[in-house]
């Protein structure tokens, strides 16, 4: 018995070692993300029991909702080339289903979250028809009227959905009382990382498997593709539903850890957020927009409203923290298009192209020590 | 029984009538070939056939059964398959999985068992056209003539009834164009059918049993190369009136 498990055990490492380990640039995501998830253990006690432990673990939490939204936007705008601009529409559907069957029936997390999906995975079907109709850039006008529409069906529909109020004081993640607030942000960052692990990993295996072979094919050359037997409509509502399936997971769990809902999660910028950190992190790589989600994230709530302001503030550039606001956007969008300037392909590909550089060097170093 | 019999076939593009009433058959296991002058219509009859344009009037029918203005991937999966006169690669993509892109269609998953794996057919496809070696490359990354070739095997790789070539031998070099007319007596060896649209007539000429000549959308002439070869009507298209 013992011996069985021991080599099962040994033949799940061997499989997990030759996928991760052997590739640099895979092996680099992991031991980022093992860093990411010891870190609060490191200094638990800033962590647990200090204000700015809890803001910085909140930010990584959101970090982390963003990056399983703009990976899901990736897969459809990045893989298949159906550039969606309004992909706030299942963020919101999937925070909005889950808000208002608790504040209706007060079901838990677990049976509304699942629903939240459903529903958005239902909605992008609906939504797909219409939009395959139509290509390119007018495909993207078509996707950015429906969160506006959505906008609108729930202004009509203010009892059920708050209106401009929204809803709030939803469940937390962790519902079970004797936590403090710290720990509880805690189990929210674990579990927002295991979601996000998750997510990243079957995104991932889609896009390099025989579908994302298909989806590829599709940004390509769709009359190609049709010419190849590929029923390019089907495919397109795949991609439609895998991606607002994640969106919506994204959503949902956004929604129960702000515990409120608001109509800003519908809003433009709701919807342009994936696309900026999808471009800036590496467009149709599935893990570039997680790195791009993380360091607009960080760049966004940490460096720029806490690091740079405090900082201008003890050299008295600034009188307070809170006159930077006003610069916030406009150094904001400097640093993206800096970003884009310098690594147009991405940030994460530029990185993977170097490692793979040098892993070409390396070998090519030991081929040649072979023959002397 | 025909294999592929179009009747009466008509497109017009405003007042252009680029199809003009063709009617023509193919029977199994024959090359034909489809010649005309620059805007003759022959690509427009390909895009037809195979489902890229819907005709205005006009039926084409495949083993017997009606599929005029179906949609091209039903065309595809009912066995026709066809390459295009510029082509359409896959550029993000190997030149492998150009070709398992074929493979993943439900014509070919149901004929693949797994005893041969879509990636097997892909591979055994590109060994076909000669292309083994560029298996792993990006398509972006291969040359014209490889390209050409890589649009043939991912046709083949349909396992097809009926092959549309359109052009095959445009933009290739004549070591290319020797290779390829090799790799088409072979697959009509294999018992292919084939149509092939061609401007280089003496490549064509040498493949094909039988020519049907198009021009301004209308049938002209069909025959033997030989007998259109002396043909009037032909003479004048592509020579000029004999005053």
């Amino acid at each position: 018995m013992t011996e069985m498990v021991t080599s099962l055990l040994r033949r799940a490492y061997s499989s997990f070692a030759s996928h991760i380990f052997d590739v640099p640039a895979r092996l680099l995501a992991f031991l980022l993300f093992l860093l990411f998830l010891v870190m609060p253990l490191t200094n638990p006690g800033y962590f647990i029991y200090t204000g700015e432990g809890y803001y910085i673990l909140g930010i990584l939490v959101v970090a982390n909702i963003y990056a399983i939204y703009a990976a899901s936007w990736d897969i459809l705008a990045g893989r298949t080339g159906q550039l969606s601009l309004g992909h706030a529409l299942f963020y919101g559907i999937g925070a909005y289903t889950v808000a208002i069957l608790y504040k209706f029936y007060a079901l838990p997390l677990w049976v509304t979250i699942p629903i939240g999906i459903l529903v958005s995975v239902s909605v992008a079907l609906l939504v797909g028809f219409p939009c395959l109709r139509v290509k390119g850039p007018y495909l993207s006008l078509v996707t950015l009227a429906f969160p506006l529409i959505l906008t609108g069906i729930f202004f009509m529909f203010k009892d059920v959905t708050g209106g401009e109020l929204g809803i709030s004081s939803l469940p937390a993640i962790i519902p079970v009382p004797p936590y403090t607030i710290n720990q509880q942000r805690l189990a929210a960052f674990y579990f927002s990382s295991l979601l996000l692990a998750v997510s990243s990993v079957i995104l991932y295996k889609i896009a390099n498997s025989k579908i994302g072979i298909i989806f590829v094919s599709m940004l390509d050359d769709e009359v190609a593709s049709k010419a190849s037997g590929i029923n390019t409509t089907k495919y397109k509502l795949l991609a439609f539903a895998i991606s607002a399936l994640f969106a919506s997971l994204a959503g949902a769990f956004a929604a129960s850890y702000e515990s409120s809902v608001g109509i800003s999660m519908l809003a433009l910028t709701m919807s342009f957020y994936p696309v900026i950190m999808t471009i800036l992190g590496g467009i149709g790589t599935i893990y570039g927009p997680i790195i791009g989600a993380f360091i607009l994230t960080i760049l966004d709530r940490y460096v720029l409203k806490v690091v740079v302001s405090d900082a201008l503030a003890h050299t008295h550039i600034i009188e307070r923290a809170e006159d930077l606001a006003p610069w916030h956007m406009i150094i904001y969008t400097s640093v993206v298009i800096i970003f884009v300037l310098a690594w147009p392909r991405g940030v994460t590909r530029f990185v993977v192209d170097k490692l793979e550089d040098l892993e070409e060097a390396r070998e090519l170093e030991e081929i040649k020590k072979k023959k002397k | 029984m025909h294999l592929l019999e179009v009747e009466n076939l008509t497109k017009r593009f405003g007042g252009l009538t680029a199809v003009n009433n063709v009617s023509f058959n193919v029977d199994e296991g024959e090359i034909t070939g489809l010649i005309g002058p620059n805007g003759a219509g022959k690509t427009t009859l390909f895009n037809l056939i195979s489902g890229i344009l819907k005709p205005d009037s006009g039926t084409v029918k495949f083993k017997g059964e009606n599929v005029t203005g179906l949609e091209s991937h039903k065309i595809v999966n009912k066995g026709i398959s066809r390459t295009f006169q510029v082509i359409r690669p896959f550029r993000h993509l190997p030149a492998i999985a150009n070709v398992m892109v074929s493979c993943l269609c439900p014509r070919m998953k149901k004929k693949l068992t797994w005893l041969k794996s879509p990636e097997r057919k892909a591979l055994d496809m590109l060994e076909d056209v000669g292309l083994t070696e560029m298996a792993l490359e990006p398509a972006s990354n291969l040359s014209h003539g490889d390209l050409k070739r890589l649009e043939i095997a991912r046709a083949l790789a349909l396992e097809p009834d009926l092959l549309l070539l359109d052009e095959p031998f445009s933009g290739m070099n004549p070591i290319e164009t020797d290779y390829l007319t090799k790799s088409i007596r072979r697959m009509h060896l294999d018992g292919h059918t084939m149509v092939i649209v061609e401007h280089k007539l003496h490549a064509l000429m040498k493949l094909v049993k039988r020519v049907i000549v198009l021009h301004y959308g209308e049938k002209i002439a069909e025959g033997s190369p030989k007998e259109v070869a002396k043909n009037k009507k032909v003479l004048e298209v592509y020579m000029g009136r004999v005053i």
